[in-house]
């Protein structure tokens, strides 16, 4: 082994690195950072390495042609040995990588790590958030696959918004007039090269930052942070009662890292490769583009936005989302760490973990989307079929035929952008029914051009039905008067098998 | 570790001159670079802006084929090549549109992507609704918002019909900030629709 | 030496076991088709026919077509013509591409075929001569009346199951009327032409004057939800 110590002290001799790293692997930390709640960062890091080997890997067989990349995409799913396991590794570890990444930036925001000295270790991290988002973003374009087609035309669409630059931002965005070649290479460019080497970039200047400027200690309630005595305190905390970096802290970081990369290989193995959906042709109409799971809440909040807000708020709330994570260390840079004393930033946290969470779970459903195939896919239940009367089945072929279904479930099958009409008859008159089928509103297209006066009362009559069994079908008070006391100027409804009058 | 760059720095450190000449020398250096900079800059700066065009410069006459395609009274789905193309673009050169056709003459073509953020509309001929897959923007058959996010109608080409073929006038995305009709060019447009930033 | 060759084995081995995992792609499968290229009878009629016509082709809303004497019937062409081009004068579509709709000329011909393989039964009319698909000359109401009241008012007068209404006429063509005469609603319990009468068949003459007394029960302006007022 001798050969072994003389050939690491030539090396040595000459690239000098030992003595930074022992003072980087040395460096005391407090006793109690060395705990599960540090390890998040580590592991953001080792899925970043983790993507750039598999990206690595798939750029041997990829190619960033617009005509041929997803041929390529079926060609590691289906014919390069093992292309699909390497295609759902950087798949899934991109979602975890993302999803670590977020987790650590709730971690540091909750600890008040972000507060002085450590200032522009989170700005940096916030770039080196949104550099992920970004490669998530531009990752899923280069699956050019009809989600990916869409999904730029969706990001164009959104660019042309900016006002006085959009057209040219649309051009930039694109690489040309439309999603094309062009696209697809800059968006390639983007991913494999720009942002990748920012990222790394970044991340060594974060992690640098973290060496030099300490471990964050573990927030206590009433140790304040105060720029002038920060310095002396935590100098105090790591020489009084510190550990060096490695092993007392670095063991769970392993740990945790190995778990991270093991939990990528099971959901790559179990769960397989993301698509590609269908091919990326813009003739081909029979498609419901949905963005990946990270993004699944910006679509559900852009169906929510009524149109007037729509514009503001796609161009000002990023800017006020990212000005606010981007200032928070300088607003808030002393004082409390601990979320004990820290009421509204726990509130504020919780909020924004609601709203997201809620957002991508309306999103995995689609409420405000039309089944485009639902009229023609989704059955009126038979039991319904077996008690209608010929004109109400009628009824019900229109009210799949006009696309009805489209938008209003029955069954709990259908669409959602409407209310479910299972129990429609209870809450709406005859009447009422009419003028919502002629006239539209509340977000529903009147169809009063579109149906003969035949379809419409069939339809009518159909959904007059639709109530449950032991309660009667809504009914006008005033024309049950009538059909009680006669009154002369009132006209009578036509249908007498199924008008509420009968039922009560 | 002996440091050879300490000691040559002690070597010159307490002359004026020399520090002053080199430091001069230095700031030449960083001029020149400055420069280079400049020079390499521009050409970049200008491929980088390479695909802006203003409005309706990609646009150019395309042939949606022959009229009988398109019977009175219907909405059809047409494609066609997009005049600016790759051939390595493969299908994405292709472009759909949808096609109506009011009487013999009098057309209206509409783009496929939808006016609040471009996804694909699809026709319904028996409702005579124009349905977004995205997030439920729906058009009447003029191509009027119905319900829904979109904040206006379906975008819509300007057209001619020449030798027994309808053409459009296409070559870019349409967006809201590169709305497809430019201005109006075709007399039997009289509805002039969809047209809020025309120049014409 | 060894542990490295034994190492290797268990590498090879791994990499062969990893294209059964739950994750692997199916081999030769698109994980998306293109729409244009599914001429599966099952997910064509599950997209396009089962919202109206119901789950493999029984109680929907819409005429039944998995029902054996329809499906002994109606001849190919014309199946396959309405799926084409729908059916003037009632809700059917057109699914043909050449009539605007999104199926090519192999998804017609699948549907055809899917259907004709999946619901048609050789001994569907046991023996008895089914009457021609189309009329073959116009119908005679007076008489239709006669057999309408013989053959269909016992069921039909109720008002639950009238077929009189005007709304439901204007909502269905004369040849729907036919055919349902003709074939039944059996998934409804609804007789075909052999049952709906007492003791004998419906002949075609009977069929043909049915029809044309349901036709003249139309009236010019049908399904005006109010009376008119005053």
């Amino acid at each position: 082994m001798r050969w072994l110590t003389e050939s690491y002290k030539w090396v040595e001799r000459r690239v000098q690195l030992e003595a930074p790293v022992k003072d980087a692997m040395l460096h005391p930390v407090p006793k109690n950072t060395a705990s599960w709640w540090y390890v998040f960062g580590s592991a953001a890091m080792t899925l970043l390495m983790l993507q750039v080997a598999t990206g690595i890997l798939l750029a041997l067989i990829y190619v960033p042609s617009a005509g041929d990349a997803w041929n390529t995409l079926q060609l590691l799913n289906h014919e390069i040995p093992l292309g699909w396991f390497i295609r759902a590794m950087h798949g899934w570890g991109s979602n975890f990588m993302v999803a670590v990444v977020l987790i650590h930036m709730m971690q540091v925001f909750m600890f008040g790590a972000y507060k002085f000295p450590r200032e522009l270790t989170w700005v940096v991290g916030v770039l080196l958030l949104l550099m992920t988002l970004g490669m998530a973003f531009t990752g899923q374009v280069l699956r050019f696959d009809q989600d990916a087609y869409w999904g730029l035309g969706i990001g164009a669409s959104i660019s042309s918004r900016v006002p006085i630059v959009g057209g040219p931002l649309v051009n930039l965005l694109l690489g040309g007039p439309i999603i094309g070649g062009a696209t697809l290479t800059r968006f390639f460019a983007l991913h494999v090269f720009v942002i990748p080497g920012a990222l790394l970039a970044f991340v060594g200047l974060h992690v640098w930052m973290v060496l030099k400027l300490g471990v964050n200690e573990w927030p206590m309630p009433g140790r304040p942070v105060n720029r002038k005595t920060y310095d002396a305190e935590y100098h105090k905390l790591t020489h009084d009662d510190g550990i060096p970096f490695v092993p007392g802290a670095l063991w769970k970081d392993l740990v945790f890292s190995a778990g991270i990369i093991v939990a990528v290989a099971v959901c790559a193995a179990i769960f397989g490769p993301y698509g590609p959906t269908g091919q990326p042709d813009p003739t081909i109409i029979q498609t419901a583009p949905k963005p990946d799971f990270f993004f699944l809440w910006i679509y559900a909040v852009l169906s929510y936005l009524p149109p007037s807000l729509e514009t503001p708020f796609l161009l000002i709330a990023p800017v006020i989302g990212i000005g606010f994570l981007l200032v928070l260390p300088f607003w808030a840079g002393e004082g409390e760490k601990s979320w004990h004393r820290r009421p509204v930033a726990v509130i504020v946290l919780v909020t924004v973990a609601v709203l997201w969470g809620v957002f991508t779970h309306l999103a995995t459903f689609t409420p405000w989307s039309p089944k485009m195939d639902a009229w023609s896919g989704s059955t009126v239940p038979a039991k319904i079929v077996h008690n209608l009367s010929p004109v109400e089945r009628q009824g019900a072929v229109i009210f799949q035929s006009k696309q009805c279904r489209n938008c209003h479930s029955i069954g709990g099958v259908g669409g959602e952008r409407g209310p479910a009409l299972d129990n429609v008859a209870s809450r709406m008159t005859e009447d009422q029914l009419i003028r919502q089928v002629i006239q539209g509103g509340g977000n529903m297209p009147a169809y009063g051009k579109n149906l003969a006066p035949s379809e419409v009362t069939a339809l009518v009559r159909f959904l007059g039905t639709l109530h449950p069994a032991g309660q009667p079908a809504a009914s006008d008070a005033s024309r049950t008067a009538a059909a009680q006391f006669g009154a002369p100027s009132q006209t009578q409804s036509s249908s007498p098998t199924t008008s509420p009058q009968k039922t009560q | 570790m002996t440091d050879i760059v300490k000691e040559e720095q002690h070597i010159t450190h307490d002359d004026p001159k020399v520090v002053s000449r080199r430091w001069m020398l230095m700031k030449v250096g960083a001029l020149m670079n400055a420069a280079a900079a400049l020079v390499v800059a521009a050409p970049v700066i200008g491929y980088l802006l390479g695909p802006i065009r203003k409005k309706g410069g990609y646009n150019s006459w395309i042939s949606l084929g022959d009229l009988k395609q398109f019977p009175v009274g219907e909405t059809r789905l047409a494609d066609y090549v997009n005049p600016y193309n790759h051939p390595w673009d493969g299908a994405t050169a292709k472009t759909a549109c949808w096609v109506r056709r009011i009487d013999k003459s009098k057309f209206q073509v509409f783009a496929i992507n939808c006016a609040h953020l471009g996804c694909p509309v699809r026709w319904f001929p028996q409702s005579e609704l124009f349905m977004c897959p995205c997030h439920g923007g729906a058009y009447y058959a003029n191509g009027d918002r119905a319900s829904g996010p979109p904040e206006r109608g379906l975008f819509e080409y300007n057209y001619k019909v020449s030798g027994g073929e309808l053409h459009i006038d296409a070559g870019q995305m349409p967006t809201l900030a590169n709305e497809a009709k430019l201005k109006v060019l075709n007399n039997l447009n009289s509805d002039g629709k969809g047209c809020g930033s025309c120049a014409g | 030496m060894k542990v490295s060759l034994l190492a290797g084995a268990a590498l090879l081995l791994f990499t062969a076991g990893c294209n059964r995992l739950p994750g692997a792609p199916k081999a030769g499968v698109e994980e998306v088709p293109r729409p244009d290229s599914i001429t599966s009878f099952k997910t064509l009629y599950g997209q396009n026919c089962a919202g109206c016509h119901g789950d493999n082709g029984r109680n929907g809303a819409a005429f039944a077509l998995n029902n054996p004497v329809y499906q002994a019937w109606i001849d190919d062409a014309s199946l396959r013509r309405i799926i084409e081009n729908g059916e003037p004068g009632t809700q059917m579509p057109a699914f043909g591409t050449k009539a605007g709709g999104m199926l090519n000329d192999a998804q017609l011909d699948a549907l055809v075929h899917g259907m004709r393989s999946e619901w048609s039964k050789s001994d569907a009319v046991s023996g008895q001569t089914l009457p021609p698909y189309a009329a073959a000359k116009t119908g005679d109401a007076a008489a239709g009346k006669a057999v309408y009241e013989s053959a269909c008012a016992r069921c039909h007068s109720d008002a639950g199951n009238k077929i009189t209404d005007p709304t439901y006429l204007a909502l269905v063509n004369d040849q729907t009327l036919r055919t349902i005469i003709v074939a039944g609603r059996p998934d409804l319990g609804h007789p075909d032409w052999r049952s709906t009468a007492s003791g004998h068949p419906l002949s075609d003459d009977d069929i043909t004057n049915l029809t044309a007394w349901l036709a003249s029960q139309r009236v010019s302006a049908p399904g005006q939800p109010y009376a008119e007022p005053q």
